[in-house]
């Protein structure tokens, strides 16, 4: 054997006899190991599964460079103008056929859509199951959020108006939109099958063309072209793979940046923690390390062996950790993936995953042979003095104290034997503080997501009940028990009087709107009198509107309503492209707005019975809308991918707590054992933990709710939807939960610590 | 398993001072620990002030050490981050305290010279001191008995014998010392010997240290 074998082979036997004489602390540096990679490779699932998600589906569906839509023209109109593009290197043209009915059993939707497909080769979507269309065969193929939603399985006979029932053949995933019932519920039919039964059609009307180009770069010069050539085109609407994906990002809300951004934080975290232990490991071993270097070991060795030790017990926790990570979130990931219409990562996990559990094993034994390294350089004597105690040589620390009661001095005493360890402090306190200001947020957005899915008042609609009567019939609904209020609530679509296009609902109450609808005011302020209106913050953004600007709206009767714009609101209905208007103004513009009766109930009122009452009244009571009624399963699935996140980075705070108190009192066995052959009994210690750990919790706990409420709150306000600031900070419930939490994680931290100090015989700590 | 005490007997009575001798292993520490309840005995039966100690659960052991028994280490055992009033007050701010340990510790810290240097840590004490916070750390409950092990094991002449002479005039109060040094044995009313395990001449009937 060489020498360098031989030196190897050395160090190896040392680290294994090294571990077997320290079987619990190596499990507990295990553990460490394992739920930083758990954190790590659930950090890696969400942020690699969710951020590529779009690029993978554009690859698998083979996406076109642009989509085009515009108003039904001849197939020919359309392709001949679509040959005279720059750099073409091919196009598919289909119908959509929207506002379609379709069903499958119980479940049912008129706002369907279908795309009507020719036979090329690239159509801008990818097959996962089944086969495709088939010449003049039936058959459709549906996407997989509706397949799910609904439990449609290959083979399953849906109907849709105009074909009668279907057999479903396929499921086809196209990125360019996200999933039912996010947006419309969208199936494929084959233009051959449709032909066949409509008769034959040589030059059928298409509405969308999907482009594919040689030379994807050159997309701006084609755009400018297209739309050169797009004259006889009305509505014309391009959109490149970009503006696709953006388009996707905002209708998936508060997901993809968010999720990826909490990871990202989730990664470091895990980073700090696996350094800052195996740092403090080494720390504890100077003396033994010093002990070495006096019987003649080399630098070299002594740095080989901490690391061969720290990579046996790195290796199986790792392993494990990355494992259950990647189980934890993998599922919930590949559904949210699915409702945007996106393929899960699957194999594509692999190389990112190998290189998590590379770092999850990397960092500890880097962060365990560099400070070995550095220790070994040190002199003998020095190391030998150093690994006792840690000997703080400010001179403050010198003063005599004050001491108040028994507990409290106990209590100080733990503090201080944590503090004399400055940096550790520090590097667990940041490590805590951003861990539970992680949590603080997922908690609440949590709570966020769960408002908006529930509570109309999240969008400042303060009534709870609409009925289904003419305006004239408020006055009778008002009297019903339990009603405080009921008034008309107008409300039509319009467009912009500027001729940018924008679809605007337009809401309006005979009186203020404040008592009934009030989304929280942005800018200026609110309407008073009948020539003024508030317009959302994406409606001001949309057409450059601030207070005092004129708001002029075109009407389907074709009038126009013109009025100041007297503030703007945080709304997120309908993407905040909405109006409050007097609905004199509006009825003077279009009397025939229709309206259904807004319902004011009194505190504590049972809503179900006065539903009955309107029911009686003829009325088809509804519930006010939420801002997710149609993101149920999305919100669902976030909640999960956020418990899931948020239970790892809990356990790894819990662990964190555990290991800085169990390396104290390791480093104190002696202070321990003193106080216990002074006459300190359980109690006793249990105060001196309970310090120990107070003095990590209470300033991380502080820095955290300060962290969430000044940085990471604000900062990812704007962040889910451009219209309308949500308002993610902590709320006092969601700092109690945190803080409930951090309690049971303290009890528990010092319970478990005290168990295994009490254990030890007094003896053994006075000799350590 | 090996025995490391057999056949020991021994009663100490309130103001007397005994050593106890030894070779290193002889069992000298084992025989404090064993009389201090630190190491539960497989046989007999240790009595402190007439409590007895053997077969208590430890929380109880730990209340009669509060109340009856001061140790003092070779090592002095002091707290790194504690000044030495601190350190002295350690065992008074233990739950089941008796009453008025500041003011014990203050008067113990003025009668064993150490006031100017009470705010001090122990790594700005010289050895001497340090022993003499240790020992007024082991009286400031007021325990009825002393249990020193090897006192001035860490100190060199002088300092050793300050710290015995403080053990030699302590009132009211039984001293075991345990100790391989023959000039330590010199303070003590009465010298025993440890030898592997075995007290020889003590004939002194069963382990009773009452007052």
């Amino acid at each position: 054997m060489t020498s360098a074998g031989r030196q190897l082979w050395g160090a190896f036997a040392d680290a294994r006899q090294g571990l077997r004489s320290r079987r619990r602390r190596a499990l507990l540096a295990a553990v460490g190991v394992a739920l930083s990679a758990a954190m790590l490779s659930a950090a890696l699932v969400i942020a690699s599964g969710l951020g590529s998600g779009f690029n993978r589906a554009v690859r698998a569906a083979n996406l076109g460079d642009l989509i085009v839509r515009f108003d039904p023209q001849p197939a020919s109109t359309v392709a001949k103008k679509l040959d005279a593009l720059p750099d073409l290197s091919g196009f598919a043209l289909r119908r959509e056929v929207t506002s379609l009915q379709i069903s499958f059993g119980d479940q049912s939707t008129s706002n369907a859509v279908a795309e009507v497909i020719g036979s090329g080769r690239r159509q801008g979507f990818a097959l996962i199951a089944g086969h495709g269309l088939r010449g003049t065969a039936a058959g459709v193929l549906v996407e997989p959020a509706l397949a799910s939603a609904w439990h449609i399985h290959l083979g399953s006979d849906i109907y849709i108006r105009g074909l009668g029932t279907q057999p479903v053949v396929g499921i086809a995933e196209g990125p360019d939109d996200v999933g039912y019932p996010l947006a419309a519920a969208r199936v494929y039919v084959s233009l051959a099958y449709v032909n066949r039964r409509f008769g034959r059609d040589s030059n059928p009307y298409v509405n969308f063309a999907e482009v594919w180009l040689r030379n994807p770069r050159y997309i701006d010069q084609v755009l400018v072209q297209a739309r050169d050539e797009s004259f006889g085109l009305q509505n014309l609407q391009f959109a490149t793979q970009s503006g696709t994906r953006v388009l996707i990002d905002q209708a998936a809300g508060i997901v993809i940046d968010l999720l990826v951004a909490l990871s990202i934080i989730a990664l470091a975290t895990a980073a700090v923690m696996l350094a800052v232990s195996s740092r403090a490991e080494v720390q504890r071993r100077l003396r033994a390390i010093g002990i070495r270097r006096a019987v003649g070991a080399t630098r070299g060795h002594v740095a080989l062996t901490l690391a061969l030790e720290t990579l046996l017990v790195a290796v199986p926790a790792a392993t494990l950790g990355t494992l259950v990570g990647w189980l934890a979130t993998y599922r919930p990931g590949d559904r949210l993936l699915a409702l945007l219409n996106e393929p899960g990562p699957g194999a594509q996990l692999i190389l990112p995953l190998l290189a998590c559990w590379g770092a999850s094993v990397l960092i500890p034994v880097i962060g365990a042979a560099w400070p070995a390294w550095s220790a070994g350089g040190r002199a003998v004597t020095s190391l030998l003095r150093g690994a006792d105690v840690a000997r703080a040589r400010s001179p403050r620390w010198s003063r005599p104290r004050r001491t108040r009661g028994r507990g409290g001095s106990l209590t100080r005493l733990g503090a201080r034997l944590v503090a004399a360890r400055p940096t550790r402090l520090a590097a667990t306190v940041t490590m805590l503080a951003c861990s539970a200001g992680f949590i603080l947020l997922m908690i609440a957005l949590a709570s966020t997501l769960s408002s908006l899915a529930t509570d109309p008042q999240e969008l400042g609609k303060h009534y709870q009940l609409t009925a289904g009567l003419p305006p004239s019939d408020a006055s009778t609904v008002a009297r019903l028990p339990g009603v405080q209020a009921a008034q008309p609530r107008y409300e039509v679509h319009a467009v912009d009087g500027y001729s940018l296009g924008e679809i605007v609902d337009v809401i309006g109450y005979p009186r203020d709107n404040d008592e009934f609808e009030s989304p929280p005011l942005a800018s200026g302020h609110r309407s008073h009198g009948d020539d003024e209106a508030e317009v959302g913050v994406g409606l001001a953004d949309a057409l450059g509107l601030v207070p005092g600007s004129e708001l002029l709206l075109e009407l389907p009767t074709g009038r126009q309503l013109q009025l100041r714009v007297s503030g703007t609101v945080n709304s997120l209905d309908s993407d905040g492209l909405v109006a409050y208007v007097p609905a004199k103004a509006l009825l003077a513009a279009d009397p025939f707005t229709s309206s259904r009766i807004a319902v004011l109930l009194n505190p504590g009122a049972n809503e179900t019975a006065v539903s009955d009452e309107l029911t009686k009244l003829g009325a088809a009571p509804q519930q006010a809308s939420t801002a997710t009624a149609r993101g149920g399963p999305l919100v669902a699935v976030l909640k999960r991918i956020l418990l899931a996140v948020a239970i790892v980075d809990g356990l790894v705070c819990v662990y964190a707590l555990t290991q800085a108190c169990t390396l104290t009192v390791q480093e104190r066995r002696s202070t321990v054992a003193v106080l216990r052959a002074c006459g300190a009994g359980g109690g006793a210690v249990r105060r001196l933990l309970l310090g120990a750990v107070l003095v990590l919790v209470v300033p991380a706990a502080v820095a955290g709710v300060l962290i969430e409420r000044l940085l990471l709150g604000p900062a990812l306000s704007n962040l889910a939807v451009s219209y309308a600031t949500l308002d993610l900070q902590a709320t006092a419930a969601d700092v109690l939960v945190l803080i409930a939490g951090l309690t049971a994680a303290t009890a528990g931290t010092v319970w478990w610590v005290a168990r295994a100090a009490l254990r030890e015989s007094v003896v053994t700590g006075l000799a350590a | 398993m090996r025995r490391v005490l057999g056949g020991v007997s021994l009663a100490v009575e309130t103001d007397e001072v005994v050593a106890v001798l030894g070779r290193s292993g002889s069992g000298k520490s084992t025989l404090l620990h064993v009389l201090g309840g630190l190491d539960a005995p497989d046989a007999g039966r240790v009595t402190i002030a007439g409590e007895q100690l053997t077969g208590r659960r430890s929380a109880a052991a730990a209340r009669v050490r509060l109340r009856h028994i001061g140790f003092v280490f070779q090592q002095f055992q002091l707290i790194e981050e504690l000044s030495g009033l601190e350190n002295v007050l350690v065992p008074t701010r233990l739950p089941g305290a008796p009453d008025g340990g500041a003011r014990r510790a203050a008067e113990l810290i003025d009668e064993l010279g150490l006031t100017p240097v009470a705010s001090h840590r122990p790594h700005e004490l010289s050895g001497g001191e340090q022993q003499r916070f240790a020992i007024a750390r082991a009286l400031v409950n007021g325990p009825e008995v002393i249990l020193a092990d090897e006192p001035t094991g860490s100190l060199d002449a002088a300092n050793g014998a300050v710290v015995l002479a403080l053990l030699a005039n302590l009132r009211g109060r039984a001293v075991v010392l345990v100790t391989h040094e023959t000039e330590a044995a010199a303070i003590a009313d009465r010298v025993l010997a440890l030898d592997d395990g075995a007290l020889v001449n003590s004939p002194d009937g069963p382990v009773d240290l009452r007052r």
